[in-house]
């Protein structure tokens, strides 16, 4: 049924290779190959699925019926932004739409770049593809953000918050279709482009009689320290590794020591040394903030196991490089910059963002130690409050929080899984 | 690699050994400097609150007041809970509340003339006297109970009492328990790290009945696992024991809170040791919501007493005398108008305490906390 | 030009002199290490003076003023005794955690590969679910919704007398326990624990290479010395009365019991190798330690006895009982580790070459045989390094238990904190013991490692 793809006439590019035939098997072949194959895949299967059918029986009851969600409905403005003086709201709108907005367009100039990798002359118009939006492809792509707005829709209590969302969600496609559509000569700046914006989002909340960030809570705050840390460690981390590896004992051994003390205790005494300590070594009069605090210390955490990832990118680059780089007169700062760590970071992207997804669900364990995260007000702030005090609806506000972490660390997880087959990382 | 990692555990304790070395030297010059202190019983660490080398009776540590410190910063940082209701929460609008709540705003009124310059800090259990002690917080007003081991080793300063209350212990109606006597053999649910968990053990301890304690670290918890028969005794506040019991799902009939009072629960606001002139202007904002309530001023009705003929009440409210013309000042370091502004602002004991654990709050009696007149200890010294 | 003005110009400036470089940088790279480090010490014992806070660790021998649940653990007590309590909380957590999760992880990480569509999915939305939350909520989540509300209560636990017994406020199951009073001079513990500690430095010595002319000289030497010392750090251990139960007596006998079973085992294989004949070397070793372990039970007169949990007046007595606590933060690290194990074992299967398979296949091997034989001990070789990852993540996530009141190490220090101790030397105090726990993992696993490495060409 498939014809033989010949040759591009114009580009002399070989043709694609075809992709195996695929057996397609018929509903009833599939069930008694995938379900029905031996007498103990008939066991498994019918035991499972008498499991598969209470568990959701019973999991669909209690999200329907029986669990009370208005302490969601009531509380997710706190859940979102915590105690952020709600005056000043405007500005997490503000921010939310500029950073979704520039993050959009930096994806479209991303794609504009990749497309334009196939073309020599760089016009798109001549290749006759067009950046077209794949939707089936999107939805089963993006399936779990969809999800996490119809809930957050659905436990917003003004019609208000759904327009904003639609408009949102409407010009992340515009500025996508735009930056998609650039010259290449723009589309280049696309990460700048995308870092403007979030500095810029970051200023309208906090600029210009703002809101210092001691007062953000929930997941505003979630994403902050995350964000923050993973920002501050990455070059931490990176020197760390270096330091590791030289050949001078005098920052070898004070590399070694930083990322082992750090690597062999928890997070947790960590932020308790953060909270409880960490003013010490400050001079009385500026002791910094719990947040600022806290970012230090997670900074410093990731920076330790980034190093050690690093290291590990770092063992991958094969020894002729190096050489090459010295034959060719090149000094180490420049031999580092230019050959070595562009091939060690590329080779431990997918390690890297794992990191830092770790990273991100870690930023709840602020939760114990008072800071106002998604976390210490689903658990704690929300069940205290006046009308829900004592009636423990602990498992709504904890599977809220658990399916609002979980649409980030498996997005993010998706979407480095894909990253890595398109780099191809890993293969030879 | 291993070598490296051994290396990096030696260094740090090299570091930890080298603390107690420098210790050594420096509580010998301390003791020395500071002759009318009480140290330990065994003479080698310095309790909190003398270890500065300043002579007693003096301000904080470098020589200026929280006082000054302060009113010159323009906003007071209150170190408080956000998880108990009545006494702090955060409400559903973002902003903090409760009865501990308003008497930070209380101070901030007094001190600063503005209820609503308050910085607040979530403290936990473990860090609320570090935090006091290190300066990050001016006062702490956090349901924390008055004892002599507080006063003593924890560096802080228990002023006045804002709210009387003891422990008791709460039963299922149905259990069948009619003293704590009876109770033999049983878990009973408490918090972490308050002295309700000190004195449970001590008494489980003296009567020889075995109970062993489940601890939570919040309200919430705790009561859900009340609820969900994880302990078969309640033991905390009788004033939150009675809150919890006249909102509960089942009806306050389904609860019991035992007759006896197992310790007494003076709770009210903490400050630093050693800053005599801080503490005293956080006292007297306190004292001055119960004198107010004593003379009967409220928020809604103090313009009335502008033109007072009552002298007490005129040095009261920073009035001119009417006979004489002049403004009472204690030198407390507050304006002269300070209970003015902490009426009007905030309001005077009573209605603090209707607004958060009285009729419209956890539904409380007044009990000891109403006035010596109406029955109750609350005592105001007089203002002159 | 002369060779000496053609050296005299080979030699670069000192300021691009490598050698001098290298030094410079050191130096100054470590001036400014040690300035911000005294710097910051410098601060932390000025803002600890001005603020009246003790630089020294005598706080540890003041008594707690708290109890720890499930322990024998007094107010009186010191606070450094305490510390240990939530110590061995810690290790009770993160032993059986670890041997938990491994299990659970492995029967879940080959699910993840299995034919049926069904186990498949159910495998992929459990490893996918939990993996992407954070362990805390997890932790949450087990406590109050878990062991609080699933479970049921006292009255009406899950029970079978002298069996098990499960509630939501205690889970308990049989336990050997010691019996009768009998006791043993410690010559004997200590006897146990040193032959094993000779074994092991017999066999390290054995692999090394060493000069032939003192080899054998210190095959018996070193044995012997290790032999002596063990045996004196026990009896000084021990110290006064010399007489320890029959219980930590039968234990420290299986030590020994162990050490032979597995000489057994090299014995079979050595058996094996030299006539080709099957060696059965897990049956031997299993049957040694049995009968060896039984011969040792009847000689010192039945010291353990099975006890079974019976509830008396709202306590358990026979068996071995866990708290809500402790059951809420066993639960939720294992599910939340083993999700993480079966993911590595997952990936270490698909990380066999494909060739293998097909190899193995092509031989007639079943598909048992195959995974058995073939894949699996391969697939070990790769797994152990993130295996140990997880193993030490596992124990430093138990330091969450400060999330549940759970009364293991920092839980401890942080009410040890909270009474006024100072917090800097016990936070330091803290800390170390977390590094030489990492520590101690690192090394054992280190030793795994290599041991497999050794047998393979990777």
């Amino acid at each position: 049924m498939t014809q033989p793809v010949s040759a591009d006439v114009e580009t002399g590019a070989p043709a694609p290779e075809e992709p195996p035939p695929q057996i397609k098997l018929t509903p009833k072949e599939w069930v008694a190959t995938n379900l029905f194959g031996t007498w103990y895949d008939s066991l498994l299967t019918v035991v499972f699925g008498i499991g598969i059918g209470i568990a959701v029986f019973f999991g669909l009851r209690f999200i329907f019926i029986t669990a009370r969600w208005e302490i969601i409905r009531v509380g997710l403005t706190s859940l979102m932004v915590g105690l952020f003086p709600r005056p000043e709201l405007w500005r997490v709108w503000v921010a939310l739409f500029v950073v979704v907005l520039s993050v959009g367009f930096a994806v479209g100039g991303a794609r504009r770049m990749v497309l334009a990798e196939l073309d020599q002359e760089g016009d798109v118009a001549t290749l006759g593809l067009r950046p077209r939006v794949d939707w089936l492809q999107l939805l089963r792509r993006l399936w779990p953000v969809l999800a996490f707005l119809v809930v957050i829709l659905a436990f917003s209590e003004s019609v208000q918050t759904a327009l904003w969302l639609i408009l949102l969600l409407g010009g992340t496609y515009a500025t996508y279709y735009l930056g998609s559509r650039l010259p290449r000569s723009a589309a280049r700046h696309w990460l700048v482009a995308g870092l403007i914006g979030m500095v810029a989002a970051f200023g309208i909340v906090i600029w210009f009689g703002g809101v210092g960030w001691d007062d953000w809570g929930g997941l505003m705050l979630t994403l902050f320290l995350a964000v923050a840390a993973i920002l501050l460690s990455f070059p931490l981390g990176v020197l760390a590794a270096l330091g590791r590896r030289s050949s001078l004992p005098g920052i070898k051994v004070v590399s070694v020591a930083y990322i082992e003390l750090i690597r062999g205790v928890p997070l947790i005494t960590l932020l308790i040394t953060g909270q409880l300590m960490l003013g010490l070594f400050f001079p009385r009069d500026v002791v910094p903030g719990l947040v600022v605090r806290s970012i230090i210390m997670l900074t410093l955490f990731t920076g330790a196991y980034v190093a050690e990832i690093v290291r590990g990118g770092l063992q991958g680059v094969p020894q002729g490089q190096y050489e090459a780089a010295q034959a060719l007169g090149l000094s180490p700062p420049q031999m580092m910059r230019r050959i070595v760590l562009p091939q060690a970071l590329r080779n431990v992207i997918p390690a890297l963002v794992g990191q830092f997804i770790s990273l991100f669900k870690d930023t709840s364990l602020v939760a114990v130690i008072g800071l106002a995260d998604l976390l210490r007000v689903a658990r704690f702030q929300l069940p205290a409050q006046g009308a829900f005090a004592g009636q423990g609806l602990f498992a709504e506000t904890m599977l809220f929080a658990g399916f609002v972490y979980w649409v980030f660390a498996y997005t993010m997880s998706r979407e480095s899984q894909r990253l890595e087959r398109r780099l191809g990382v890993g293969e030879r | 690699m291993k070598s490296t990692r051994l290396l990096a555990v030696l260094a740090a304790l090299v570091l930890v050994l080298a603390a107690c070395e420098g210790d050594a030297q420096e509580d010998v010059t301390t003791t020395a400097a500071d002759g009318a202190t009480t140290t330990a019983a065994d003479g080698a660490t310095t309790t909190a609150g003398d270890g500065t080398t300043t002579a007693p009776g003096d301000g904080a540590a470098d020589g200026e007041s929280l006082l000054d410190e302060v009113t010159a910063r323009g906003s007071l940082v209150c170190g408080v809970n956000d998880a108990v209701p009545g006494f702090g929460f955060v409400g559903d609008d973002g902003t903090f509340a409760g009865f501990d709540i308003e008497f930070c705003r209380v101070v901030a009124a007094a001190v600063l003339g503005d209820s609503e310059a308050v910085e607040f800090r979530v403290l936990t259990a473990a860090e609320r006297f570090t935090a006091l002690q290190t300066g990050e917080i001016d006062v702490l007003i956090r349901n924390t109970t008055f004892t002599a081991t507080r006063d003593g080793t924890e560096g802080a300063t228990f002023l006045t009492t804002t709210f009387y209350d003891g422990q008791g212990m709460m039963v299922r109606a149905d259990s069948g328990f009619a003293s704590i006597d009876d109770m033999a053999n049983t878990d009973i649910c408490v918090l972490q790290g308050t002295t309700t968990e000190l004195n449970i053990t001590t008494l489980s301890q003296a009567r020889g009945l075995d109970m062993q304690n489940v601890t939570f670290e919040d309200n919430s918890a705790l009561q859900a696992a009340f609820e969900a028969g994880q302990c078969d005794g309640w033991t905390s506040d009788r004033s939150q024991l009675a809150g919890v019991r006249s909102q509960f799902p089942e009806g306050p009939e389904a609860l019991t809170i035992l007759d006896e009072v197992i310790s007494k629960e003076p709770l009210g606001p903490v400050s630093r040791d050693g800053d005599d002139d801080w503490s005293d202007a956080v006292n007297w904002a306190v004292i001055a919501t119960i004198q107010a309530e004593e003379f009967g001023i409220t928020s809604a009705n103090i313009d009335d007493f502008m033109e007072t003929d009552d002298p007490e009440i005129a040095r009261f409210l920073g009035l001119p005398d009417p006979t004489e013309g002049t403004v009472f000042d204690p030198g407390l370091g507050l304006p002269t108008d300070f209970a003015q502004q902490v009426i009007r602002q905030v309001g005077n004991y009573a209605e603090i305490y209707e607004r958060n654990v009285g009729e419209d709050g956890l539904g409380l009696e007044r009990g000891f906390n109403a006035l010596w007149t109406e029955g109750g200890i609350l005592y105001p010294p007089p203002y002159r | 030009m002369t060779s000496e003005t053609a050296r005299a110009q080979v030699r670069p400036p000192f300021w691009r002199d490598v050698r001098i470089l290298k030094v410079v940088i050191q130096a100054i790279f470590l001036v400014i290490i040690v300035t911000v480090g005294w710097l910051l010490w410098n601060n932390l014992i000025g803002n600890m003076r001005a603020s009246g806070l003790p630089t020294g660790f005598d706080f540890l021998d003041r008594p707690a003023g708290f109890t720890i649940i499930d322990s024998d653990f007094r107010p009186a007590q010191t606070n450094l005794d305490a510390i240990l309590v939530g110590v061995k909380n810690t290790i009770l957590v993160s032993a059986v955690g670890i041997v938990l999760a491994t299990v659970i992880g492995v029967l879940i990480g080959i699910a993840r590969l299995s034919r049926n569509y069904l186990v498949r999915k159910s495998a992929a939305f459990y490893v996918e679910s939990l993996r992407n939350v954070p362990v805390l909520l997890i932790i949450f989540f087990a406590s109050l919704a878990i062991i609080g509300r699933a479970l049921p209560q006292l009255e009406n636990a899950w029970q079978v007398e002298g069996l098990f017994l499960i509630s939501n406020r205690v889970i308990a199951v049989p336990w050997l326990a010691s019996s009768g009073e009998a006791t043993f001079p410690a010559v004997l513990p200590a006897v146990f624990l040193a032959i094993p500690a000779a074994a092991l430095t017999y066999v390290w010595l054995r692999r090394r290479e060493l000069r032939e002319s003192v080899r054998r000289a210190l095959l018996v030497a070193a044995p012997l010395a290790a032999f002596l010392l063990a045996g004196g750090a026990v009896l000084a251990f021990v110290g006064e009365p010399s007489q320890v139960s029959a219980a930590v007596t039968f234990w420290t006998s299986l030590l020994t019991v162990v050490t032979l079973a597995v000489r057994v085992a090299a014995w079979r294989t050595r058996l094996s190798d030299t006539t080709g004949r099957p060696h059965h070397r897990v049956l031997w070793a299993l049957g040694t330690f049995v009968v060896l372990g039984a011969v040792v039970y009847v000689l010192l007169g039945a010291p353990l006895d099975l006890t079974g949990p019976r509830l008396e007046q709202r306590r358990i007595s026979g068996g071995i009982s866990m708290i809500q606590a402790y059951a809420a933060l066993l639960v939720a690290l294992t599910l939340y580790t083993a999700s993480h194990i079966a993911e590595i074992v997952r990936g270490s299967i698909q990380a066999v070459p494909r060739g293998q398979t097909e190899a193995a296949t092509a031989l007639a091997l079943s598909p048992t045989q195959r995974m058995r034989f073939v894949i699996l001990p391969q697939a070990f070789r790769i797994m152990v390094p993130p295996l140990a990852n997880q193993y030490l993540n596992l124990t430093k996530n138990t330091s969450l238990g400060v999330a549940i009141g759970f009364q293991e190490l920092t839980t401890v220090t942080g009410t040890v904190i909270g009474n006024g101790n100072p917090a800097s030397q016990s936070i330091a105090i803290l800390m170390l013991i977390y590094l030489t726990f990492s520590l101690l993992i690192s090394l054992v696993t280190n030793i795994i490692n290599r041991r497999l490495q050794m047998a393979g060409r990777r």
